[in-house]
This record gives C-alpha cells, sequence and structure tokens, in this order.
C-alpha cells in the first residue's frame, strides 16, 4: 500500500508544512546598534536604531494624522512608537545575547524611545534603548538580533553597523552576518570530529545577525 | 450529522473517527513543532535559535521572493514619474504572486487536500485556484480602497479587519474539513467493514438488490429504510449507474464523482473558493497601501490583479500535480481489489484531516501562514 501512498505524502509534505523557517518576511529591518558602557567599564545595555523598508514604514504610518502632509514629528508618531515597543516585548525585542557564555537578560525600555520618519525615503526608524538586568564587566559579549519566525528579516547598516559608547579602550567590536557565520562556521565544523563539542560554537544560532565584543 | 440509534459498529466508527483526527492533529502538531524547535545539537534551548533560513529550491524560492517583493515600491515610485514603468511594476507583480505562492501557505495545501479528499478533476482545480486568487485580490482591494482610502483607518486598524477575516477563514476551513472528515471517514470505514465481510460485497453490487446501502445492512437491516433516506444524496445513483460494473473492488460506499461535480459539488467547491479566498495576501494590502500613498492607487490595484493571476498559475499547477498523483495512486489501487479501494478512500480521509488541520492550526494561532506585524 506503502508503494503508492508515499509520493501523495510527500507532495502534501512539501507544502503542508511552514515552518518556522519557511514563513517570509514582509518588514525588512536595516539595524545600527550600539552597546553601551558605564563608567566602570560593564555593560549597561544596548541601543537599537531599526529603519524599516519604505513599504512597511507607509503601512504603518497610514491613518496617522500629520500637521504636514507626507511628514510626521516624533510627537506626532508618539503612540505609534508605543505601539511598536509594546508589541515587541512579545518577542524579547527579537535581542539575545550572552556575555562570558552567560545568556543576557534584559529589562524593558521604559522611556525614551521614539520614531523619525525620513520624508524623502519615506521609511521610519525606531530608536530604543534595552538596559540590562544586571550589567555586567564582559570579556566576551555577544548580541544577536534576529525573528525566529523570520516574519522580519534583519540586517545591520552598511556604514556603522555598531558602535560602543563609553566602552574601555581595548575592547574591540565586529559584526558578522549571517553569510559571513556560515562560512566561517562551515569551516570551523569540517574541523570537528563527530561526537566532538565546541563550546564556542552555537549551532541554531548561525544565522544571526552577531555582534562581538570582545575586551581582553 | 446524524443522530440514529447507533449499534456497536457504529459507535466504534465514532470513536475510531475521533481518534483519528486526534491522532492527525497530534502527528502535524509534532512536525511543526519539530520545524519550529530547531533545536541544535549541543541542545541550544528553543527560544535562543533562530530559524534556519531552508536552503535548496525553497530557499531559493524564498530569496526570489524577497527580491522581487523589494522591488514593488521602487517600480511604485518610478511609475510614478514615468508611465511606462508601471509595466516593469506588474512583471515585477506577476512574478512575485507566482513565488509568493510557491512558498507555505495554507491555500494551495487547502485547495490540494480538497481536490484529493473531493475525487475532484484537474480542470476544477484549476478552476478553483483561479477564483480563490480572484477573490483574494478583491478583497485586498476592497479592504485597502475602503478602509485606508475612505475611512484613513490606521494600520492597527486594518490588521484588526485582516484579523477578523482571518477568523472566518479558518474557522471555514475547519467547517470544510470536519465535514469531509465525516463522509471521508465513513466511506473508510464502511469499505474496511464491508472487506472484512465478503459476502456483504456481493450482496452490496447486486443490481437488482433494493438497498443502495449494502455496507451496512447486512448489520443491521431495521435500520436500512433509515440509512436508505438519509444517505440517499450520498449514494444516490450508484445502484443505478454502476450496478453492473461495481467489480469485486466495488466503489459501493463512496459519493460518486458525479454527485460533486453537480450543482450541490460547485457549492462545496464555492466553500472552498470562499475559505482559502477570503483572507488577503499581506503583501498585497501593503503594496496598494503604498500606492496609494504615492497617489497612484489604480497602479496598485492592477498591480494585485496581476499578482493573484501569478499565484494562480503556481496553485493551480500544485493542485493539479496532488489530483495527478492521486490518480496515479489511483491507477495501483484498481489492480488491488477491495485494499486498493481502502487505501484510496484512506487518502481521502488524510486529506480531510490535512484541512481540518490546518483550519485548527491556523485559527488557534499555533501555525502561522502570515503576520501582519505590529511593530
Amino acid at each position: 500500500m506503502h508503494r503508492f501512498v508515499a509520493p501523495l505524502l510527500v507532495i502534501v509534505a512539501g507544502f503542508a508544512l511552514p515552518g518556522a523557517a519557511s514563513a517570509h518576511p514582509h518588514v525588512w529591518v536595516t539595524m545600527q546598534s550600539e552597546l553601551v558602557y558605564a563608567p566602570d567599564g560593564s555593560v549597561t545595555g544596548v541601543h537599537h536604531a531599526w529603519t524599516f523598508d519604505d513599504m512597511f514604514s507607509v503601512f504603518a504610518t497610514q491613518g496617522i494624522e500629520a500637521k504636514k502632509k507626507g511628514e510626521f514629528t516624533r510627537e506626532e508618531l508618539a503612540p505609534l512608537a508605543e505601539v511598536n515597543v509594546t508589541s515587541l516585548k512579545e518577542y524579547d525585542f527579537f535581542t539575545y545575547g550572552k556575555a562570558n557564555g552567560k545568556p543576557l537578560e534584559f529589562n524593558e525600555p521604559s522611556s525614551g524611545y521614539y520614531l523619525d520618519f525620513d520624508p524623502k525615503e519615506t521609511v521610519l526608524t525606531l530608536h530604543f534603548t534595552l538596559p540590562l538586568k544586571t550589567p555586567v564587566k564582559a570579556k566576551d559579549l555577544t548580541v544577536e538580533v534576529y525573528d525566529r519566525e523570520f516574519f522580519v528579516d534583519f540586517s545591520f547598516a552598511e556604514k556603522n553597523p555598531v558602535k560602543l559608547v563609553g566602552a574601555p579602550a581595548q575592547c574591540k567590536a565586529a559584526v558578522l552576518n549571517p553569510q559571513q557565520m556560515d562560512a566561517a562556521l562551515a569551516q570551523r565544523l569540517g574541523q570537528l570530529g563527530p561526537d566532538q563539542r565546541d563550546p564556542t560554537l552555537t549551532i541554531g544560532a548561525e544565522y544571526a545577525n552577531r555582534i562581538v565584543v570582545k575586551c581582553p | 450529522m446524524p443522530v440514529k440509534p447507533a449499534p456497536a459498529e457504529q459507535l466504534l466508527v465514532h470513536v475510531v473517527l475521533v481518534a483519528a483526527v486526534l491522532a492527525g492533529m497530534l502527528l502535524l502538531a509534532g512536525a511543526l513543532n519539530d520545524a519550529f524547535a530547531q533545536i541544535g545539537p549541543f541542545g541550544a534551548p528553543r527560544a535562543q535559535a533562530p530559524a534556519a533560513p531552508v536552503g535548496g529550491v525553497l530557499g531559493w524560492i524564498f530569496a526570489r521572493q524577497a527580491e522581487f517583493y523589494r522591488a514593488l515600491s521602487g517600480s511604485i515610485r518610478a511609475a510614478k514619474s514615468d508611465g511606462t514603468a508601471a509595466w516593469t511594476l506588474f512583471a515585477i507583480a506577476f512574478v512575485y504572486g507566482v513565488f509568493h505562492a510557491a512558498g507555505p501557505g495554507h491555500g494551495k495545501a487547502v485547495i490540494s487536500s480538497y481536490l484529493v479528499a473531493n475525487e475532484e478533476t484537474w480542470k476544477r482545480g484549476v478552476v478553483l485556484s483561479f477564483a480563490s486568487a480572484l477573490l483574494q485580490a478583491l478583497v485586498a482591494v476592497a479592504l485597502v480602497a475602503i478602509a485606508a482610502g475612505l475611512l484613513n483607518a490606521t494600520a492597527p486598524t486594518m490588521a484588526g479587519a485582516v484579523r477578523w477575516i482571518e477568523i472566518a477563514s479558518y474557522s471555514l476551513i475547519i467547517l470544510i474539513g470536519a465535514r469531509l472528515m465525516w463522509v471521508k471517514g465513513r466511506a473508510f470505514f464502511n469499505t474496511l467493514f464491508t472487506l472484512n465481510k465478503p459476502a456483504a460485497v456481493g450482496a452490496a453490487v447486486t443490481p437488482t438488490h433494493d438497498h443502495s446501502h449494502g455496507g451496512h445492512h447486512h448489520a443491521h437491516a431495521s435500520h436500512a429504510h433509515a440509512h436508505d433516506h438519509e444517505h440517499r444524496h450520498c449514494h444516490h445513483g450508484h445502484a443505478h449507474h454502476h450496478g453492473d460494473e461495481a467489480s469485486a473492488w466495488g466503489h459501493a460506499h463512496a459519493p460518486e464523482p458525479e454527485e460533486l461535480a453537480g450543482p450541490g459539488g460547485w457549492r462545496r467547491g464555492f466553500s472552498a473558493i470562499v475559505a482559502v479566498g477570503l483572507r488577503p495576501c499581506s503583501g498585497a494590502i501593503l503594496v496598494l497601501v503604498f500606492a496609494l500613498a504615492q497617489g497612484l492607487f489604480w497602479a496598485g490595484v492592477v498591480a494585485t490583479f496581476v499578482m493573484g493571476l501569478g499565484t494562480a498559475i503556481t496553485v493551480a499547477a500544485i493542485a493539479t500535480l496532488a489530483v495527478g498523483a492521486k490518480a496515479w495512486a489511483g491507477r495501483f489501487a484498481h489492480s488491488r481489489a477491495g485494499l486498493g479501494l481502502l487505501a484510496m478512500r484512506g487518502i481521502e480521509v488524510g486529506a480531510a484531516v490535512v484541512i481540518l488541520a490546518f483550519g485548527v492550526l491556523l485559527l488557534t494561532g499555533y501555525m502561522v501562514s502570515e503576520r501582519m506585524v505590529g511593530i
């Protein structure tokens, strides 16, 4: 019986499993992130500036009252910024990280978040800061931004993707994009034996946009 | 659903049906859960693991889809100053539609499963695909024209409207799935019992027999009248049209294809069109709102319909493939007497389970095929 059921199952399975990975985004975000340090050298939080693609930005601003048509002030966009930040809570702000190998825990952004509108490009940029629950002095710090369900496609800006604010002089930040990560990871994986583990590798997060900060 | 005095056999059918529905849903949920979990070899917790972009053909489809989608806004801007650029917009919209439908989404899954469960022809599959895509485009245009164009509604209001449409659409999918489950599940078990009682098969296919409902009458002749009456619609015509050629693997117990192709069949086909076509594509809504803001709503409307055309072509192709696969399975089934028929009924039940499960998972939000993102 399975001889003729099998091909049918294959066909059904082919399109009937819209797993997480197979969603397709309708929102593109270009990121610029800052890691904020306290005078004692500990990281206190992450400041994100997320620029949405033009189509989504126009959709999001649809129906919002503006004094000047086609332009929105921060004040006019304040209610939308609040909606944004509130709904981002549900997705952990798409931000995950580790300091010295331990997961970072973030508080919700208290205030000071806002949206800017660029009337020429018709794009919105959301600014917000995620404070760490407990500031930490980290030799190794990674921050990753991704949507597990891939409805939002994040990528770093080409210019100034990451900035360290008030960090100790010896700290160096680097940004890894998914593609670069892929090649580097493939190489390292190739060097591992079947039962070997490399604790510095975290498979599963290899497709994230990753900020790596080393403070030796 | 008939509430007749239930003999033990009937009760058993009900119990097994319910169990089959649950098992099917759990199976699908489990498969989805795996897809969501993405647990790495180092046991990375689920929340920490991003979705790995799929490689291969599907990955390629996603990449193209994203490319064309992102080109839409640029071409709308271009069309503002240069009328001929509108053609570029329509071309991009068409290709986007083709690729969009090739990606995940419940539309083609429900249509294909519906066709498989209902013994439909590929021609009807094509009609269903185009009709549901047309409806989908119409809903998107109407929604944006009224909500954004006339009422100047905000994005959250529009997303809310989409949510309600979604609920209606998914509920309808559940209804269609449940109905098919019921009809096909019964046909499956009737076949099963007939197989176990070869004598009854003989009775069922005897042209002179006065009941068209052979599968049941052997067990409880006293209910025969009630059954005959109740199922007259389903089995009407069988005894007359197929009595002679019913053969050993006799299609004694399934609704006949010509019954589905009749007026009632089209009415049911309509419910599938509405269930699938009701929910507008998020991409179309964004394109329409963008075009409206650029003062080129008409271009957005044309792009939406062209996009729908592209979607319909892909869905029709996949639906045809599904119908073809079943026909192919049917050829094997024909060569295997009773067991083959049972397998065919099993496939139909499976397809009905898929529809039902899709509806339940979509409605409960366990599975999201599209999202109007609030950020």
